[in-house]
């Protein structure tokens, strides 16, 4: 699947059917069922989607970070520079957490701990890993706060996080994350809980370090808005499985699964003059009680027979364009006509 | 919160069912003790029929089966209204303590400023003197006797309430007002009190549970250090009362005189461990909702 | 590090003064308790020496010590002895009640300070394990275990201990000291540093009377460790439940931090705050359990003579007890409050 692989580049990571399920009270929630994308160096892959389809299930499988139990990584391979990170001890997924991989995620006002002073808690990371005395730590602790824009940065390392603003506390999570030179930076929904000015000054730093650090992201939001702004290619998911997967360009000019399309239509656009929103109806299936077929279908306007029987395959439909639906080519004929495939719900301009 | 879920999940976990159990076999005593022990009227119902004069206590034999306690008191008979005198104790005090309590905590945090303070102050003045010595200073000047042990207790055991119910109100008070006022316009002061109450009684009521047990064991130990209820009266404390000189000061084995410790000792045990697995559970029950 | 220093002691002055309006508040609670008594009772709390009231009749007594006075003189007046240590005369000890509670205060002190040891050392570190080990056998045991412990009513648990270990086995008996010990403890060659038997006999090399002296220490500490060691454990062990399932315990792990440093370094430190909270709770429940624990093993403290002073309606005994315990309770509250914003800097600002 090494499509857009211009320069023939190796994936640095490379997820192959990844299956993480959960074995509760209930039942077993298959949140991660089966899913394969690719990571290359120096770019961003969106992961895109709503709540519970599994998109944050899977970069916790990535760093082995699942709650086990009930959660366990059921089936897949997790290939990092050429290891499966799903064989490797705890004592080595340790040396490559917050070193060659970081994560840093949505609340930033909970994500650091309270006694601690934040310097601190970024020394801890570069001590660990680098293997340097206190000292020098600190010197890059506080070179590490410059670099993500924090002002008077040898004042601030010996404060406490309730000292700082949420948008001061995501930049130290940065801060953290990247105090190790980590190749792939994992991101968590990492603006939902900031205020939208602040939201943008965090993509922006985040696209101008993978500028300098030359590292990879994977930007995983609900949010499109961001995966427009920061993604190189993106992968959308629903109910544990990749739907749609291809350069970001692409996506947005030509969504192949209906349930792209309805996410992309239900957000109003400047360039766009509609009467009124599409909206997808319904909800997500409870994880206890996935469909038959296609998972979609309880909620697809174009689902019929085979739908609902068998669960259709992730196809290449054109040039590395990969698509999980059985009627895309429908889609195609009902967007040349310039129709709708989903009634209108309320929503006016 | 519905309630039958609540019920239904108290009586599924092991432990509170077993409290459960213990507190309902306490109940079925209390209730049919005049037929478990038919006192010999009315009036007298609490004093402990003597076997006869020996000072001595009897082990368990024909007639007499737990016993009898220094002075020939019936230790079953003692036992059985024991558990009445037990729930009088927990539910007045609790319930009283905890009224008081939960108006203090609740105007206290309603009104803030300098009310406020005000009633924090008493708090924490009247949680400097250590519980169990401040009842004995009320008993030794009120005089002795259950009563007074009682309102010594209310006296000094509302401001655990107090406090608690204080922090839940301060938590629900911005969330409300903003809503109500917001919302209504007119904001009705009844219903936001309803409010408040409803969300802020569950912990209250935990902790009222706990405080079963542990009123019922503190009155006992009064009642064990002679300064609660008198001698020969149905309480479960006073029957250890003399129990002490025995065992230092029988002759032969200590464990001769083991019914008058473990009878009415395993009784206040298991009364206070049922409140607390029954309270337990209901936090345990509660607590993963709330987040 | 300058700035968090200053917030520190900033923090502590601030308490500092607060202190005199409560000691206030329980020197005016303490005495509206005097007040409810008939004015010879009150007699006691004021004077010294029972001499002194010989061949007087009421009339000229109330006149003489003002008992008809009004009531803010009477505090006045009451206040003025308080502060100079004098609480008048104990019925029940045959002494002026500050020298009774004095004279037992190094007993009930050593017998306080071996207690607290089990009760947060043991408390905490096994809570902490309880709660690393969730839903585990180890769990379920230290659980119910725990929960018996905090529901035994501390004057059975003694007995029980009084009659197995000592009844029976004649291990550990009443009392402070056996006859031989106390024999040597009176002679003029050992001298008496501290009051602590344990630590006198160390420091005398008298080996013998430490071991004597332990002898009668452990029924008294573990009967009254029990419950508090319970209830430290339990709230241990939901604190720390609670706190390894915040975000930054997350963030910690995705930083590659040992899982024994998780628990040790991230997590144990944010538990332990709600601990400390009821460390105050807990020392007030200590120096109640105090008066049962050495009535039921005979053990010659303040406690004791709390209990004696209230069976014999000594009222000047029982509030001269009542007074010393607060303004310990309320100091040791203080500590607790400090040891509070040393742990966590949020307080602080506060």
């Amino acid at each position: 699947m090494s499509f857009l692989n211009k320069e023939n580049k190796e994936a640095l990571v490379e997820v192959k059917n990844l299956k993480t399920y959960f074995y509760t009270e209930e039942g077993v929630v298959k949140a991660v069922d089966g899913v394969d994308y690719e990571i290359y160096p120096g770019e961003t892959l969106g992961i895109v989607g709503e709540s519970g389809c599994g998109k944050s299930v899977t970069s916790l499988s990535i760093m082995r970070l699942v709650e086990s139990p009930p959660g366990r990584i059921e089936a897949g391979e997790i290939n990092f520079k050429g290891t499966d990170l799903t064989k490797l001890s705890e004592k080595e997924m340790r040396k490559i957490r917050g070193n060659d991989i970081s994560m840093i995620f949505q609340e930033p006002m909970t994500s650091l701990n309270p006694v601690y002073t934040v310097g601190d808690q970024i020394v801890e990371a570069i001590m660990l890993h680098k293997g340097v005395k206190r000292k020098e730590a600190r010197r890059q602790a506080i070179e590490m706060l410059q670099k993500v824009g924090i002002p008077l940065p040898e004042q601030r390392v010996d404060e406490y996080p309730h000292q700082l603003s949420g948008g001061m506390r995501q930049r130290v999570m940065i801060a953290m994350a990247l105090s190790c030179d980590p190749q792939l930076l994992i991101a968590d929904e990492p603006t939902t809980a900031l205020d939208v000015t602040i939201q943008a000054q965090i993509l922006e730093l985040m696209n101008s370090l993978k500028e300098s650090y030359g590292m990879a992201i994977m930007m995983i939001t609900h949010d499109l808005g961001v995966i427009a702004e920061v993604s190189d290619r993106v992968a959308v998911m629903y109910a544990g499985k990749v739907v749609e997967y291809t350069d970001v360009d692409t996506l947005f000019d030509d969504p192949k699964h209906p349930y792209t399309w309805g996410l992309m239509n239900s957000i109003p656009k400047l360039d766009k003059d509609v009467d009124r929103l599409e909206a997808i109806p319904g909800s997500v299936p409870s994880p206890l009680n996935f469909p038959e077929g296609c998972k979609f279908n309880t909620r697809c306007p174009l689902a019929e027979g085979k739908c609902y029987d068998v669960e259709p395959p992730l196809e290449d439909t054109d040039g590395g364009h990969m698509v999980r639906c059985w009627r895309y080519e429908h889609l195609e004929e009902i967007k040349k006509r310039g129709e709708r495939i989903y009634e209108d719900r309320g929503v006016q301009k | 919160m519905k309630w039958k879920e609540v019920l239904t999940r108290l009586l599924k976990n092991k432990l509170s069912l077993f409290g459960l159990i213990i507190i309902l076999f306490f109940v079925l005593v209390a209730v049919f003790a005049p037929y478990l022990a038919p006192p010999r009227s009315p009036e007298d119902a609490y004093e402990i029929p003597r076997a006869g004069w020996q000072v001595e206590p009897q082990p368990p034999r024909e007639g007499y089966p737990f016993g009898t306690a220094q002075g020939s008191y019936d230790i079953f008979y003692g036992m059985v209204w024991g558990t009445r005198t037990a729930f009088r104790i927990g539910v007045i005090v609790v319930g009283f303590s905890s009224l008081l309590g939960i108006t203090i905590g609740t105007l206290s945090a309603y009104y803030g400023g300098k009310i406020d303070e005000f009633f924090m102050r008493i708090t924490d003045v009247f949680m400097s003197i250590p519980f169990l010595v401040a009842a004995m200073v009320l008993t030794t000047i009120l005089g002795k006797g259950l009563d007074n042990v009682m309102i010594a207790l209310v006296t000094f055991g509302w401001m655990g309430t107090a406090r608690l119910m204080r922090s839940q109100v301060l938590e629900i008070k911005n969330e409300e007002f903003i809503q109500a006022s917001i919302a209504l316009g007119a904001s009705d002061p009844r219903i936001i009190f309803k409010h408040i109450i409803a969300n802020c009684i569950f912990p209250v009521l935990i902790q009222a549970f706990m405080r079963m047990g542990s009123m019922v064991i503190t009155a006992s130990a009064l009642s064990f250090l002679g300064v609660g209820a008198p001698e020969g009266y149905a309480d479960w404390g006073q029957m250890i009362t003399f129990a002490r000189d025995w065992i230092l000061g029988g002759q032969g084995s200590a464990l001769k005189y083991w019914y008058t410790v473990v009878i009415p000792g395993a009784a206040i045990m298991l009364f206070s461990l049922s409140w607390n697995l029954i309270g337990d559970a209901f936090r345990d029950i509660l607590d993963p909702k709330l987040n | 590090m300058r700035k968090e220093s200053y917030e520190l002691v900033n923090y502590i002055i601030r308490r500092f003064l607060i202190l005199p309006f409560i000691l206030f508040g329980v020197t005016v609670l303490v005495f509206s308790m005097i007040m409810m008594l008939g004015p010879y009772q009150r007699l006691s709390t004021y004077i010294n020496d029972p001499a002194q009231l010989k061949g007087q009749d009421m009339d000229k007594l109330i006149s003489k010590y003002g008992l008809d006075d009004p009531w803010y003189e009477q505090y006045g007046r009451w206040i003025g002895g308080v502060v100079k240590g004098d609480f008048g005369w104990s019925e029940s000890a045959g002494q002026p009640v500050t020298t009774a509670i004095f004279s037992r205060f190094p007993a009930t002190l050593e017998l306080a300070l071996f207690a607290v040891i089990p009760v947060v050392m043991g408390g905490i570190w096994l809570g902490v394990l309880s709660a690393v080990h969730h839903n585990q056998k180890f769990d379920h045991i230290i659980r119910i275990i725990s929960t018996i412990g905090w529901s035994f009513p501390t004057f059975v648990f003694g007995l029980l201990v009084l009659m197995i270990f000592y009844g029976v086995l004649g291990w550990f008996p009443p009392g402070r000291l056996g006859a031989d010990a106390a024999a040597i403890v009176r002679s003029t060659e050992f001298i008496r540093y501290t009051g602590l038997n344990v630590l006198d006999g160390i420091l005398n090399l008298e080996f013998n009377v430490v071991f004597d002296a332990f002898r009668h220490l452990i029924g008294p500490i573990v009967t009254l460790s029990i419950v508090w060691w319970s209830y430290i454990l339990r709230i241990t062990r939901s604190s720390m439940l609670e706190t390894l399932r915040k975000d930054y315990i997350r963030t910690a792990r995705a930083k590659g931090v040992a899982e024994k440093f998780v628990i040790n370094k991230h997590a144990r430190r944010n538990a332990l705050i709600p601990v400390v909270t009821v460390a105050g709770p807990m020392v007030l429940g200590l120096l109640g359990g105090v008066v049962i624990v050495e009535s039921v093993f005979g053990y010659r403290g303040i406690g004791q003579y709390a209990a004696q002073a209230a069976q014999q309606l000594d009222y000047s005994g029982i509030l001269g007890v009542a007074m010393y315990f607060s303004f310990l309770l309320i100091l040791i509250n203080l500590i607790v409050d400090v040891s509070y914003a040393v742990i966590d800097p949020r307080i602080r600002l506060e």
